[in-house]
């Protein structure tokens, strides 16, 4: 068993973490180079910088946007400020990272890294729920969506069992292994699926407006190539 | 000929085309290498997370309730044949495991899908991953066009406009628009008494070149008076051209070969009038795809000015004097056309106006960017045989909303959102609503005689003329 841990907790989280890394960098100068590219062969070169940045804040901090689904909206955003902060500034990954890279930073108080943590596994829970039960989300919904949020709770409920013995019934080194491997596989899938958003979140709304932005002649190229330039209408 | 294969007509020859699905495909790996879509269409298809927000924000989901109107849904099946045809991981799964293949159903139900959504992109503003459906809508009729599903109302307007013997997609002949042109400006002589309003036609060097939506010139005489009396109280130099006085491009609707083909014939009768920028009229497609002529034309592009913006611009000089007696005194309310509100490109000048002549002006709730559509945008208020649709379903929320304000007067400047939302009145209950253009309002309460405009002396034989009502 410890060395199968020892094995999770190098190479196999090494690779993990790097393919998430490398993956999402890779989808970023992609999509930056394809909208730099976009741009260059508009006709309209101008954008509103100003509006797209403000937009892109409020939907990075979206306390304005809780209004229509006011359940499910406060669910995701409870959600995610829990998976974001936990991760990063729980004491003992940053050892972990001290250890390492020598790389430290403030960590946040154990109390509420416990608080958080019961927030995102129950929020995760309750995002899947809310999904399930609201008409629109459970028609819409395909098997990723259930699946992800549940596959997000694993690391965090684990981690919790791992730190606190007295409530954990299993072997401590097994709920290790399972915490350690759960979010190894998470890092994986997250530049293979939605999870990219991650990354990709603070210019999607560039993204919809360069995407409004065309070549000046893009209608009659395309008339050429499929031979329809003297076809009557 | 036409068929009625959908719930809108279509021409027979959308039925006779062959191999649909290679078509499609064909046309749709040509837009993307020709076009702008392919980056809205890799991220939308990686990020697209179901989450269901659109519908809460969908006029017609709120009403109908179905799931074929949740706005993400129908953008999915755009999704669904990027996806298996143009990435790479969609391409290696076909290959190991089969699965979706588009066929000629499957382009039948996005020909029913797709203009079942106005475009009118109100749920864009609450997707987080800031999917912009009205993009996808547009992209893909326009794909569905280049295998002929298009609705018949669209298409031979179109057709007319540019392939036709008259260049204008109601057929107004020029004899016609000169006749109406005089016909109006002795209506200012008889109904207000007053003389010298001008329709200028083909006066070279302009400031202006007029583009009303054309069906203005049959439908809406009172908008086109009210057009033609703030561009003489406010001395504007303006025309309006022979060879094109059309702004209506039904392109933006279903074909961006169309929209180029529209954009450019109208800068085309600019530079033949050597006029300096193109005016539009009260209508919100016609001014959102003159907007893109700095697309189409790129730095050689005229400035395009909506007459709202001109209007308010002038008034806010002074050089528009209100008759503070006839201000009008029903109840008004204000619809923001999607086209030109949505993205707040014009929602202030209106109220701005519609203050200073109306003594009861209340807000419709939401407003502004948040607007709902009237329920005929997307060029659907032309297809005239899904009105029961149009009225009943995509309109009852807008019904309703006007129901709420108990305005007598619905203001709105667009000669699309004002047919829709007359059937919408009628069709539901609210016959005493009127719908009028913000001009019509304008021109009840100009006061000429401020304004310097010469009065009307009647020869005589006119004795049965009588000063315009007051309101």
């Amino acid at each position: 068993m410890e060395s199968w841990l020892e094995w999770a907790r190098g190479p196999a989280f090494i690779f993990a973490f790097s393919f998430m890394v490398i993956g999402l960098v890779r989808h970023v100068l992609l999509t930056v180079s394809q909208m730099v590219r976009t741009m260059r062969r508009a006709g309209d070169k101008n954008l509103n910088y100003g509006s797209l940045i403000v937009s892109t804040l409020k939907w990075l901090f979206p306390v304005t946007k809780m209004k229509d689904q006011l359940l499910f909206s406060l669910t995701s955003l409870v959600f995610h400020v829990a998976v974001i902060l936990v991760p990063v500034f729980l004491a003992g990954h940053i050892a972990l990272w001290e250890r390492s890279l020598g790389l430290s930073w403030p960590a946040l108080p154990n109390a509420t890294a416990d608080l958080l943590t019961i927030i995102a596994v129950i929020s995760a829970v309750a995002l899947v729920v809310e999904r399930a039960f609201a008409r629109a989300s459970r028609s819409l919904s395909r098997f990723q969506d259930y699946a992800l949020p549940l596959l997000v709770a694993l690391p965090f409920a684990s981690g919790f069992l791992a730190m606190h013995p007295a409530m954990n019934p299993f072997p401590y080194e097994a709920t290790m292994l399972f915490h350690v491997m759960s979010a190894n596989i998470l890092f994986i899938l997250v530049p293979l699926t939605k999870l990219s958003h991650m990354a990709m979140i603070p210019g999607v709304q560039f993204v919809s407006e360069v995407a409004w932005h065309w070549p000046p002649d893009a209608g009659s190229r395309l008339a050429v190539t499929l031979g329809k330039e003297n076809e009557k209408i | 000929m036409s068929t009625s294969k959908y719930s809108y007509y279509v021409e027979e020859k959308a039925l006779e085309v062959e191999d649909r699905p290679r078509k499609f495909l064909e046309a749709f790996a040509t837009v993307l290498e020709h076009g702008s879509y392919g980056l809205a269409m890799d991220v939308y298809t990686r990020l697209s997370t179901k989450c269901s927000r659109c519908a809460a924000a969908c006029q017609l989901y709120q009403t109908t309730q179905e799931d074929r109107d949740i706005p993400c849904r129908r953008s999915e099946l755009l999704f669904t044949v990027y996806r298996r045809y143009f990435t790479r991981a969609g391409i290696a799964r076909a290959r190991i495991f089969g699965g979706f293949t588009l066929t000629d159903e499957y382009i039948d139900e996005m020909a029913e899908e797709f203009y079942r959504c106005t475009a009118c992109r109100r749920c864009k503003l609450t997707c987080p991953m800031g999917v912009d459906h009205g993009l996808v809508t547009h992209l893909a009729r326009w794909l569905l066009a280049e295998v002929e599903a298009i609705p018949k109302a669209l298409l031979v307007s179109v057709r007319e406009q540019l392939e036709g013997e008259s260049g204008n997609t109601s057929a107004i002949p020029v004899v016609a628009l000169r006749d109406t042109c005089e016909f109006l400006e002795e209506e200012f002589e008889e109904e207000y008494g007053v003389t010298g309003i001008k329709f200028p036609i083909d006066v070279e060097d302009s400031e202006f070149v007029f583009f009303p939506a054309v069906s203005d010139y049959l439908l809406e005489p009172d908008t086109l008076m009210g057009n033609a009396a703030v561009m003489h109280v406010t001395g504007g130099s303006w025309t309006i051209g022979t060879n094109n006085f059309d702004g209506i491009n039904y392109g933006l609707f279903y074909s961006d070969r169309m929209m180029e083909r529209i954009v450019k014939n109208e800068v085309e009768e600019l530079r033949r009038l050597k006029g300096k920028k193109i005016l539009v009229g009260e209508c919100g497609h016609a001014t959102r795809s003159a907007w893109f002529v700095d697309t189409f034309c790129g730095e050689e592009a005229p400035e395009v000015v909506n007459c709202l913006q001109y209007a308010h611009q002038q008034w806010k000089a002074g050089k528009i004097p209100i008759d503070e007696s006839k201000k009008i005194k029903e109840k008004v309310t204000y619809h923001d056309p999607c086209n030109i509100a949505r993205a707040g490109k014009i929602t202030e000048e209106p109220r701005e106006l519609l203050k200073a002549i109306c003594e009861d002006f209340v807000e419709m709730t939401p407003n502004r960017t948040e607007n709902y559509c009237c329920g005929g945008g997307g060029g659907t208020v032309s297809i005239d045989e899904i009105r029961d649709f149009r009225t009943k379903k995509m309109g009852k929320r807008k019904a309703d909303q006007i129901r709420a304000t108990g305005a007598e007067l619905v203001v709105s400047p667009c000669a699309n959102c004002k047919k829709q939302l007359k059937e919408v009145c009628e069709d539901n209950g609210l016959e005493s609503v009127q719908v009028v253009g913000l001009h019509d309002l304008l021109l009840k309460v100009i006061d000429f005689e401020a304004a310097g405009v010469e009065k009307f002396e009647s020869s005589g034989d006119d004795d049965d003329w009588q000063p315009p009502a007051e309101n």
